[in-house]
């Protein structure tokens, strides 16, 4: 395959996987609304967009399958078979198994394997049933319906010929009957009816003009425009109308649908398809500048019907072709499609800026050069401008993660025979691309976990007062520099005791500890951990909640868990908005930098030598009587060197919860790229990353989430030993 | 000149000889008209070696002018430019003439 | 009976094509080199259809058709004219004169076939 062509498929197979998304989504909806066309017409257009793409690469088994998909989806379309449940599963299944073709056969190019090919074979008996067109009995309902609307008055299959000739013919030399001799060489005359009706009586009749009309019935596998070809040179003042056979208009609103998205006027479109001849066009157009007795140009579309230059259904398809490419034009305009890989790499180019221009701002202060400070201060702000702009390039909406999830709850509460409601807020809600594809496995444990766990029977919510239908909550919002993601259940809640005992058996909790309902439900997330009495096909997949969390904290997010009995569960996650950059503020201790990620930062305060003083004895701080839990880091890090003259606090919150970090110097702002450490330091407590400085030196990122609660439970060691 | 009239048993026999055409619609229109208002007409088109749609025009015209006051017109011995037309043109019922289908056709 | 036609035109080479093309599919064909020339053929012989070209010396094309319209012989007989896309105007002073059918040039054999097959049958 040349690479242009490959490069298509590539994209072929890009807009494929997008249109089975909306598929998927579109025939959810309708499930809760099988009346609403607009979906019903959605559905239609990716099935049919797939397949005449699929086409051009000639990947037969993606358009023949898909072919029955569409023919079914037509017939809903034109209300001839109802939505109901079990032909929306049979679409859902279908839709998957579109996604496996395109996966299979256009990305990998290869074979189905026996499984699928089975598979395959049972779907498209399965949609046979709705196909119908070829039973007796759906034809004959179908049928008298194309005969009110197509010109074959005899029922077969041929074009239709209307002919009222211009009365002069005759003088030029023209004869219709020779017209009819040479159509004859081009197909089968049927039939043709004269009609003399226009020749007026005997007395005034000009035997040099023609008064004859013509009906004929012609079967030739000819277009439309070789047909009125026969009749170009008598075409001025002649009346020639040619209706195609049954199978042509259906053939034109194929033709039409499969025509490349350009966008084009109406008749350009029918022109193309074969199924309107240019002058049928231009008489038309004609028309259309001579408004009616209102003073209103009618739409072409229906002047064209009216001069029965062309079918109903022909000038609908025409316009939904031209609504649809106006559409997917609109969309291509807003878009333009970039590798990942290319955004990655420029992000990585705007770190290297970052760092260097960090050098050039410090190597200007050193050089006391206001003129030159200046310059480097506006690239600063500059780069700055430019790091923001490249990482938003790189955020998407969650919504598209989310979405996929009515799929799965669908799916899930018919398996568990549960009645579940998925509602989706803050779709809208952005992070970075590579944290987005991160986070699908960990949801879609948490959904299941909720959905499986979490939501009761209909006879339990039932008996609780509740109403049967479950609801589960799927929410995101931003928050402090990290985006927080909520999976709510209106479930029975987390059972505390079971739990606690739960820990003591595994060894987590020791008897004499206390703890907090929420550090209770909270081990759930601890290694081995799982409270489901019978261990079901969901969440009995092998992923505990203990490597949800772990996945979570390697994108240096965090999750926590709230519940209350009766009520339901929220599990909430929190993540970093992006994993390379962030405004950082820089600190130090002793010699080494520490970087503080800035969103975290609440305030600086300096502490007082009696605040240093009672340090040594508690490692909190009164903050306008607010008990501040201390971190030291010079203690925390173990940096060796005698303590500096003076210390200053770095008040820092997380998740709700506040702490703060004991540095020596306070260095200000600093726009950090981080450098993820390397697997060697996975086990630091502490830190999450590093930077390089401006001055080439490595500083330490620190991982305040952990610090802070670290600070938490030392606070609270301290209070319940207290 | 293309046409011979005369009448037998009170039937009024045309016979059209040679072009019915563009070229003779003219002058044969004349020339059939006034025949037109005799009670029975058989018009012999055995002669006729060429025919179109001009041609064919004037056979309806006659046709329907004596339809009109319930007279009788007969064709007798289409010629074969005769059959190929009122064939394309599925005529040969409107006049309702037995007609000699001969192999060539 | 076959059925005649007139070709007129400048070119030697064009008539001998058409020429070939018309009697390999079963017309008769008489050739005239221009207006003049194709004129003096219409001396009474039957001529079922005439392909003229428009521009040629002695006698354009147009002013033949003209001429020929105003043969009683020769007033209804259907009349190609060979154009070119540039000859717009010619096309339509054409077709004023009675000339109804044309055929652009270049064409293919073929074409000219089918456009006189809509007119005559062999």
């Amino acid at each position: 395959m040349s690479i242009n062509l490959d490069q298509a498929l590539q994209t072929f197979i890009a807009e494929a996987r997008e249109l089975l998304e909306d598929m998927e989504n579109s025939l959810l909806q309708l499930e809760s609304d099988p009346e609403n066309a607009e979906i019903i017409g959605a559905i239609f257009r990716a099935a049919h967009t797939i397949k005449g793409s699929a086409g051009l690469f000639g990947l037969d088994q993606v358009v023949g399958y898909t072919h029955i998909v569409e023919n079914v989806l037509d017939r809903v379309r034109d209300g001839s078979i109802p939505i109901e449940g079990n032909l929306v599963a049979l679409l859902l299944e279908s839709r998957d198994h579109m996604a496996e073709l395109v996966s299979v056969v256009a990305d990998q190019g290869g074979e189905l394997d026996d499984a699928a090919l089975k598979r395959d074979k049972a779907l498209r008996a399965r949609l046979q049933a709705y196909q119908g067109v070829q039973t007796g009995h759906a034809a004959a309902v179908i049928e008298p319906e194309i005969e009110a609307s197509g010109g074959d008055v005899e029922g077969t299959d041929s074009w239709h010929l209307s002919l009222r000739f211009d009365r002069e013919i005759l003088k030029n030399g023209m004869d219709p009957i020779s017209f009819f001799r040479y159509l004859g060489t081009m197909g089968e005359i049927v039939s043709i009816v004269t009609l003399p009706d226009a020749m007026p009586p005997a007395s005034e009749m000009d035997p040099e003009l023609c008064y004859l009309g013509f009906e004929v019935n012609f079967r030739s596998d000819a277009d439309k425009n070789t047909i009125a070809g026969v009749f170009d040179f008598v075409r001025e003042n002649s009346s020639i109308r040619i209706l195609p056979p049954h199978s042509k208009v259906a053939e034109y609103i194929e033709l039409i649908r499969s025509l490349p998205e350009d966008e084009k006027r109406l008749g350009d479109i029918l022109v193309t398809s074969g199924a309107l001849t240019r002058q049928e066009l231009e008489e038309g157009l004609d028309a259309q500048k001579h408004p009616d007795a209102d003073g209103a140009s009618p739409p072409l579309g229906e002047i064209l019907v009216e001069q029965c230059s062309v079918e109903q259904e022909v000038v609908q398809a025409a316009l939904e072709k031209q609504s649809q490419a106006r559409e997917s034009k609109s969309k291509e305009n807003r878009y333009v499609r970039v590798h990942a890989d290319k955004l990655d790499e420029l992000i990585n180019l705007v770190g290297e800026l970052v760092i260097a221009g960090a050098g050039a701002n410090l190597l200007a202060q050193r050089a006391n050069d206001s003129s030159l400070q200046e310059a480097t201060s506006t690239m600063s702000r500059l780069v700055e401008e430019i790091r923001d702009g490249a990482l938003k390039l790189r955020m998407v909406p969650i919504g598209d993660t989310f979405s996929r999830f009515q799929r799965v709850v669908r799916d899930v509460s018919k398996e568990l025979g549960k009645d579940i409601d998925l509602l989706i807020s803050g779709a809208e809600t952005e992070l970075d691309k590579t944290v987005v594809e991160k986070i699908g496995d960990p949801l879609m444990h948490l959904v299941r976990n909720a959905m499986d766990h979490g939501i009761e029977s209909a006879e339990k919510r039932l008996a609780a007062g509740k109403l049967a239908k479950g609801t589960l909550k799927l929410n995101a919002y931003h928050d402090s520099g990290s985006i927080a993601i909520e999976i709510s259940d209106d479930g029975g809640g987390l059972n505390r005791d079971r739990i606690l005992q739960k820990g003591l058996e595994r060894g987590l909790v020791q008897p004499n500890q206390v703890l907090t309902d929420h550090e209770i439900y909270n081990l759930i997330f601890e290694a081995g951990f799982s409270t489901a009495e019978a261990v079901t096909n969901l969440s009995g997949r092998g992923v505990g909640m203990d490597v949800v969390k772990r996945n979570i904290v390697a994108l240096r997010g965090s999750v926590e868990l709230d519940s209350q009995t009766g009520q339901g569960t929220t599990v909430r996650i929190r993540l970093p908005l992006t994993l390379a950059i962030i405004d950082g503020f820089l600190v130090s201790v002793d010699k080494s930098g520490y970087v503080v990620p800035l969103d975290m930062v609440i305030e600086c305060v300096e502490l007082t030598e009696s605040e240093r003083q009672g340090m040594k004895e508690r490692s909190y701080l009164n903050l306008r009587g607010e008990v501040l839990p201390l971190v030291p880091l010079r203690t925390h890090f173990e940096v060796e060197g005698s303590h500096s003259r003076r210390e200053n606090v770095v008040v820092v919150q997380y998740a709700g919860q506040k702490a703060g970090l004991v540095v020596d110097e306070l260095q200000g702002e600093f726009q950090t790229v981080i450098k993820p450490l390397g697997k060697l330091f996975s086990n630091l407590r502490g830190i999450s990353g590093s930077t390089i400085l401006g001055t080439g030196e490595v500083a330490l990122i620190l991982d305040v989430p952990s610090l802070v609660q670290q600070a938490a439970n030392a606070e609270q060691k301290v209070a319940s030993a207290g | 000149m293309p046409i011979r009239a005369e009448t037998r048993n009170g039937v009024c026999h045309l016979a059209i000889e040679g072009e019915m055409t563009i070229y003779t619609a003219a002058e044969l229109k004349n020339e059939i008209t006034p025949h037109l208002s005799e009670p029975q007409i058989e018009i012999n088109l055995s002669g006729v070696s060429e025919m179109d749609s001009s041609g064919l025009q004037l056979l309806i015209l006659a046709k329907r002018e004596t339809q009109r006051d319930e007279r009788v017109l007969h064709l007798t011995g289409h010629s074969q430019a005769v059959l190929d037309v009122l064939d394309i043109c599925n005529m040969a019922a409107y006049f309702g003439d037995p007609l000699i289908i001969s192999s060539h056709a | 009976m076959a059925k005649t036609i007139l070709v007129v035109d400048d070119s030697a080479s064009l008539r001998q094509v058409v020429s070939i093309a018309l009697k390999g599919a079963g017309y008769d064909v008489i050739e005239a080199c221009d207006g003049k020339d194709a004129l003096s053929k219409l001396n009474g012989t039957k001529i079922h259809l005439i392909i003229s070209d428009v521009n040629m010396p002695n006698m354009d094309g147009i002013t033949f058709v003209k001429e020929a319209k105003k043969l009683a012989n020769y007033k209804f007989t259907p009349i190609i004219m060979l154009t070119t896309e540039s000859q717009e105007g010619k096309k339509a002073e054409g077709q004023a004169a009675g000339a109804k059918a044309w055929v652009v040039k270049p064409f293919q054999p073929a074409q000219m076939l089918a456009a006189v097959s809509k007119l005559i049958m062999p």
